[in-house]
């Protein structure tokens, strides 16, 4: 559905996007997770033709950004990372104008925004002003406003970002509603969201992709079955001696240090013991837990700085 | 036709919102206001007394005059010179400076009897500064007297002197004078085209406020072109210009005012607005934020009144049959009413024509530039560098 090949995009002397490659099946929800100033946005923005890439070819339902901008836009519904919506304009006739941008019918139109404020929980404050809602109840319409043509492809940019749990925990049911039956490219800081949602994640820096599969296969790459979290005590120096004394002992796949926080992947709890012995008193504190999306994502950044 | 969706509502928000239509009416009663006092300054500058742009100089000196018979003292301005007659504390006020002056007229009727000169005297402090304004006046005032002795003389040794024919001028006039046409045309023209420049804070708003308020990305993620955004906008701002120009041009035609062809010179206004509306999308189109969109508007908006103001000056001044660049000097042609070449219309509709092309294609050309949208913003140096092609040739010889 979406095919992006060596994909540039510079603004000024910065490269946003490097030579990136990727592509979404129809269908499918594609998570993509990365550091801020990664490229996500401006990854997103491209897809749904806001910006203009430098190099590269991106084609969205085989429509090319460069010559058929106007029908991919029709095909997508954008939800942006702030829900900056006009304020002046009441629920209703927001949806309105944007249901007449897109070239919706009247007899389509007006139906179809009655069953999104249901669908959304705004049927009440249809009439109000958008700038009497609360950040979570903008976002609510800003989604409504996005599907308002009922597109194919629907594109969320960090839609839970600063929301109550409640609402976050409404609006993540509300996309997972739509897997299967529309395209969704997700892009988001939480890796639980992108975990639960996504059925592939793609994770992105410096405008590349680092590695993309489903969760289970991302994690996978962790080598180990476990994950020993341990908060280290002790200056810059100690801190790197250990990580790298760490490196060499038996059983330890992969270590990383993050900040204060020693991350190693294990393949059996019996070798814990050997490394807290190894550590001895620089050790504040010592977790284990179960590989997840957010470990993946910070070994291959680590990995890829480190490069 | 999607972009007339765009001018739709945003014609629809504007006229629903408050602060708007305040300003709306408010520019109205302002007209009404201004209609009012030019026309009382068009009735006075156009009676016999003219209109006075000093300031008063009612009873501005005081005078005290001894004339028993009264002749000289009627011809004195009482407007000016507060009259009093003489006494003898007279002398003693004018060295105390309550009085500025005292005139002392001999008998006039002996003096005209015996063709002697008329003998007067006046006492003036040289140290008061009214001194001279008194003096000025008494000069005025004898320079009469000595014209009706005159007559008076003429009447004693030629009895029906008033009989002779005197040689009669009856002054008639046709046009108007410069001052009064510089007046009235360039008046009426300013009053016209001044709405043109009081809406420039809508395209500064319905553009920039969309960087602003960053709802600019929403907008053009529609399927709708970015040139299409501009002329929408743009369009609903010309609708708002054509609403309040007709509601002025009522108003000055209920106020009496002579516009020759109304409907022509409506139309003239509202195609003016054309470029002007462009010229202000450029500024709104490059322009971060409002503060910035300000200063820009300012500067191009004075360019603009230049440039339709010179050239129906230096038309007026020089009375020729020059044909120019300029809407109003079309505009002032009309109420003059003179007859129209194909020239004076098509000249400056082209013109239109090209500034209008030029503007919203440099409007939307920045427009349609991501870094001036989204940032981080070009200079003017590189833009322009941009916009001739240099960068693309760097670009291409660099290999990227």
């Amino acid at each position: 559905m979406i095919e992006i090949n060596s994909l540039t995009k510079r603004f000024g002397k910065i490269t946003a996007l490097n030579q990136l490659n990727l592509n979404v099946k129809k269908g499918e929800l594609l998570g993509l997770i990365g550091p801020n100033g990664a490229g996500k946005t401006t990854a997103i923005r491209i897809i749904s033709c806001i910006l203009h890439p430098d190099q590269g070819q991106v084609l969205v339902g085989g429509y090319d950004v460069f010559k058929n901008p106007l029908e991919i836009k029709s095909m997508i519904g954008y939800l942006p990372e702030e829900p900056n919506l006009y304020e002046r304009f009441k629920a209703y006739d927001l949806l309105k104008y944007f249901g007449e941008l897109y070239g919706v019918p009247k007899d389509i139109l007006y139906p179809r925004i009655d069953e999104l404020l249901e669908l959304v929980g705004m049927s009440s404050r249809a009439q109000h002003k958008i700038n009497t809602f609360s950040k979570g109840l903008r976002q609510r319409i800003g989604i409504a406003r996005a599907l308002i043509h009922d597109p194919e492809i629907i594109i969320f940019d960090e839609p839970t970002m600063g929301l109550d749990p409640a609402t976050a925990i409404t609006i993540r049911d509300f996309i997972g509603s739509m897997k299967g039956e529309k395209t969704i490219i997700l892009c988001t800081h939480y890796m639980d969201e992108a975990d639960s949602l996504s059925d592939r994640v793609a994770i992105l820096n410096q405008g590349r992709i680092l590695d993309m599969g489903t969760p289970k296969q991302l994690k996978s790459k962790i080598h180990g079955d476990l994950i020993l979290k341990i908060d280290l005590n002790g200056s810059e120096k100690f801190l790197v001696d250990d990580f790298n004394s760490i490196k060499s002992l038996k059983g330890t796949e992969n270590v990383f240090l993050n900040g204060k926080e020693l991350n190693i992947s294990l393949k059996s709890k019996e070798d814990i013991s050997d490394i807290i012995e190894h550590l001895n008193s620089n050790i504040m504190a010592v977790n284990t837990k179960e590989p997840n999306l957010e470990d993946v994502f910070i070994q291959k950044v680590s990995n890829f700085q480190d490069e | 036709m999607r972009y007339w969706t765009i001018s739709k509502w945003e014609l629809k928000n504007t006229l629903q919102s408050r602060k708007f239509l305040l300003i709306f009416f408010f520019q109205l009663t302002v007209l009404v206001m201004m209609v009012f006092f030019f026309n009382g300054f068009m009735a006075n500058i156009e009676s016999q007394e003219g209109v006075g742009l000093t300031p008063s100089l009612n009873e501005f000196a005081s005078l005290d005059v001894d004339d028993p018979q009264g002749i000289f003292k009627k011809n004195l301005n009482p407007e000016i010179l507060k009259i009093g007659l003489a006494n003898n504390d007279s002398s003693q006020s004018l060295k105390q400076g309550k009085l500025n002056g005292l005139l002392l007229v001999q008998n006039t009727s002996a003096s005209i009897n015996y063709l002697s000169p008329l003998q007067s005297e006046i006492l003036i402090d040289y140290s008061d500064p009214k001194r001279s304004v008194v003096r000025d006046e008494v000069i005025l005032a004898s320079n009469k007297t000595a014209s009706i002795i005159s007559q008076q003389m003429i009447d004693k040794i030629i009895p029906n002197s008033e009989n002779i024919n005197e040689p009669q001028i009856q002054e008639q006039t046709t046009g108007e004078s410069l001052p009064m046409q510089l007046i009235k045309k360039i008046m009426t023209a300013i009053l016209l085209f001044l709405p043109l420049f009081l809406f420039g804070n809508l395209v500064v708003d319905s553009i920039v406020g969309e960087k602003e308020r960053k709802t600019g990305e929403i907008l053009i993620a529609m399927p709708i072109s970015r040139s299409y955004i501009i002329l929408g906008k743009s369009l609903a701002v010309i609708m708002t210009m054509a609403i309040q120009v007709a509601l002025w041009i009522i108003i000055m035609l209920v106020a009496g005012f002579s516009l020759g062809n109304p409907l022509l010179v409506y139309l003239i206004v509202i195609i003016s607005a054309v470029p002007i509306v462009g010229i202000t999308t450029i500024v709104a189109a490059y322009a971060k934020n409002f503060k910035e969109a300000g200063i820009g508007i300012t500067f191009a908006y004075i360019g603009i009144v230049g440039f339709l103001i010179v050239p129906a000056l230096a038309y007026i001044a020089q009375q020729g049959n020059n044909i120019s660049f300029s809407t109003m000097t079309l505009v002032i042609k009309i109420f003059s009413g003179e007859s129209l070449r194909w020239g004076d219309i098509i000249i400056p509709m082209i013109f239109i024509l090209i500034i209008s092309i030029f503007s919203y294609g440099s409007a939307i050309w920045l427009f349609k530039k991501d870094e001036i949208v989204f940032g981080p913003r070009p200079g003017i140096v590189k833009l322009f560098m941009d916009f001739i092609g240099i960068t693309t040739i760097i670009r291409k010889i660099k290999g990227f």
